[in-house]
């Protein structure tokens, strides 16, 4: 498996303050990897580490098996890159930003962008200082795609944009991976990395929390269930089935909660008349707000974005 | 071999330069207007009346002539203090004042290594900083010439020379700071500083015979001690480029190894 990102023991310390601790990743190539945590967790930290805008205290930040501290421009040849806080020259024009920054990247086809322009339905004519945060981003995403990058790196890359243009947005990063092209993304919003994102980190005060594929964590996250008995339910039976958790009874239903695999319950319900199962499928919501009430003192993820329900 | 970040370093200061050429040529212009009736105001009864030192700083004796005027009234403080300012300006914004606008961090990432960023930013600080002391050149001349001055070419070019080479400096100690710091306030304070304590030497030095030894280390006097307007290249010029192009390489290497700011 060829990795696109390799970070060992990534520390960023800013005098006491811990930004980052002692990250350990791989993120292969070809997939969309998300990174979820609230404001202040360490993405943008971890972002900047990567693009070889910030030097890491301790460990090493490899991108395509380069270190990015040691040659940092042969990596950021290759790299597409959408700060957090995007910010252009207020007098240029959305299309002359574009060509320089085409320029300074010796892009030889400099007008690669108006395609992009037009998916986003950008106006490329207006000066950046006179766009809406929702079009400037909009700018900030063409110019990280438009020298077709191996690797794109996006720091909270909807912010600000509607609806529509996210789903397109969305559409474009599945089109980049189809490619078999890299994407890091960080978010806060949890649907939006679940809507793309093969694998998920998350960070959690500077430490990575948890990082996997998505199916290995939403099948590794809570499973609520509703069992309707033909007779009254088994009690002491559930109880004791491995993973089973917050048992309660009413009339001839249990529900419960299980963690990890199914596999026991279902293997200790075959001997009883089970008339109706109703199953909650996890989001990547449950998962996050589970890692984030237990890795370490408790928090309720004030700071994350949910959606409604 | 393109030089994209130059280019856009230069068009970036276009109004800039545009409306720092019309102060220059207004100053010139305005002084050339005042000049007979300054020449016919002073005469040898005058001189008796003012103090020694100020006839001393000011070269009032030397104010009947076209070249003496000029030297004293406008290339001794005004038209330094525009090249400063523009280069301070210029300077600070260059690097860290572009980083913590935010404008800079998309660049930083990108085939180009900072010092290659750096050096094509500090050669358009020059570039723009010799477009304007052609202007002063150019309406130096014009001012002569309106007002039957009679100021040589190779005078008006050295004066521009002085000028620039001023600007220059302090423009680069700007940007040696900022680019080393990523913070532009420090820039341009340190830099002022630099320029104020550098006049207050000069003029220290005229005044009070102690300082004379000191006063070549201040950038105004390697910058106009000659007249600026005169017919000599003094050494205090080399010093002053010499100077520009060590603030920034030795700002390089910080630049190239620090955090870049966060906007």
């Amino acid at each position: 498996m060829e990795l696109a990102i390799r970070n060992r023991d990534l520390t960023k310390h800013y005098g006491r303050t811990r930004a980052l601790e002692s990250l350990d990743l791989e993120v292969p190539r070809g997939v969309v990897f998300g990174c979820l945590g609230p404001n202040g967790a360490g993405k943008t930290t971890w972002i900047r580490s990567l693009v070889g805008l910030l030097r890491p205290t301790r460990g090493r930040a490899e991108v395509f098996g380069i270190d990015v501290t040691e040659r940092p421009n042969e990596v950021q040849a290759r790299i597409g890159y959408l700060p957090g806080e995007f910010n252009a020259d207020d007098d240029l024009t959305a299309e002359e930003y574009l060509r320089f920054l085409g320029s300074v990247r010796g892009q030889h086809d400099r007008d690669r962008f108006r395609s992009i322009a037009e998916r986003l339905e950008l106006d490329l004519g207006r000066r950046f200082g006179d766009l809406s945060h929702g079009n400037r981003q909009k700018v900030g995403i063409a110019q990280a795609f438009m020298s077709e990058p191996e690797l794109l790196i996006l720091d909270e890359p909807t912010s600000g944009l509607d609806p529509l243009v996210q789903r397109e947005f969305l559409q474009m990063l599945r089109e980049v991976r189809a490619e078999g092209r890299t994407v890091v993304l960080s978010s806060h919003v949890v649907s939006e990395v679940e809507a793309v994102a093969d694998a998920v980190g998350i960070l959690r005060e500077g430490r990575l929390v948890v990082a996997d594929a998505m199916e290995e964590l939403k099948g590794s996250a809570r499973r609520r269930i509703e069992l309707t008995f033909a007779e009254p339910p088994p009690a002491t039976v559930l109880q004791e089935v491995p993973g089973v958790r917050e048992l309660r009874f009413d009339g001839r239903t249990a529900r419960l909660v299980v963690e990890g695999s199914t596999a026991d319950l279902v293997a200790a319900l075959a001997r009883y008349r089970v008339e109706d199962v109703v199953s909650h499928v996890p989001d990547l919501e449950e998962v996050f707000l589970h890692h984030y009430r237990t890795g370490g003192r408790q928090d309720d993820g004030a700071d994350l974005q949910q959606d409604p329900p | 071999m393109t030089v994209p970040i130059f280019s856009k370093t230069l068009r970036d200061q276009r109004w800039a330069l545009v409306l720092w050429s019309l102060g220059i040529g207004a100053l010139l212009l305005v002084m050339a207007a005042l000049w007979p009736t300054v020449r016919d105001l002073i005469d040898a009864d005058l001189l008796a009346a003012l103090p020694e030192a100020l006839v001393e700083l000011f070269d009032i004796d030397d104010m009947v002539t076209g070249v003496g005027f000029l030297n004293t009234e406008v290339f001794s403080i005004l038209m330094p203090g525009l090249f400063i300012a523009y280069g301070v300006g210029r300077g600070a914004h260059a690097i860290a004042g572009e980083e913590q606008d935010g404008t800079l961090e998309v660049v930083l990432v990108s085939r180009l290594s900072r010092s290659r960023i750096a050096l094509e930013k500090a050669a358009a600080l020059a570039v723009s900083l010799t477009v304007l002391g052609a202007v002063g050149f150019a309406f130096t001349l014009l001012a002569s010439s309106l007002a039957d001055m009679g100021i040589p070419a190779s005078y008006a070019a050295n004066g521009a020379l002085a000028m620039m080479l001023i600007g220059l400096q302090h423009g680069a100690l700007a940007f040696a700071v900022g680019a080393a710091s990523g913070r532009r306030g420090l820039a341009v304070g340190v830099a002022a500083t630099v320029a104020v304590m550098g006049y207050v030497l000069h003029v220290a030095g005229v005044l009070v015979d102690g300082l004379e030894a000191w006063q070549p280390l201040s950038p105004f006097t390697q910058a106009i001690a000659a007249g600026p307007l005169s017919d000599t290249v003094p050494l205090g010029f080399a010093w002053l480029a010499l100077a520009a192009v060590v603030f920034v390489v030795a700002a390089l290497p910080r630049f190239t190894r620090r955090d870049a700011a966060a906007s």
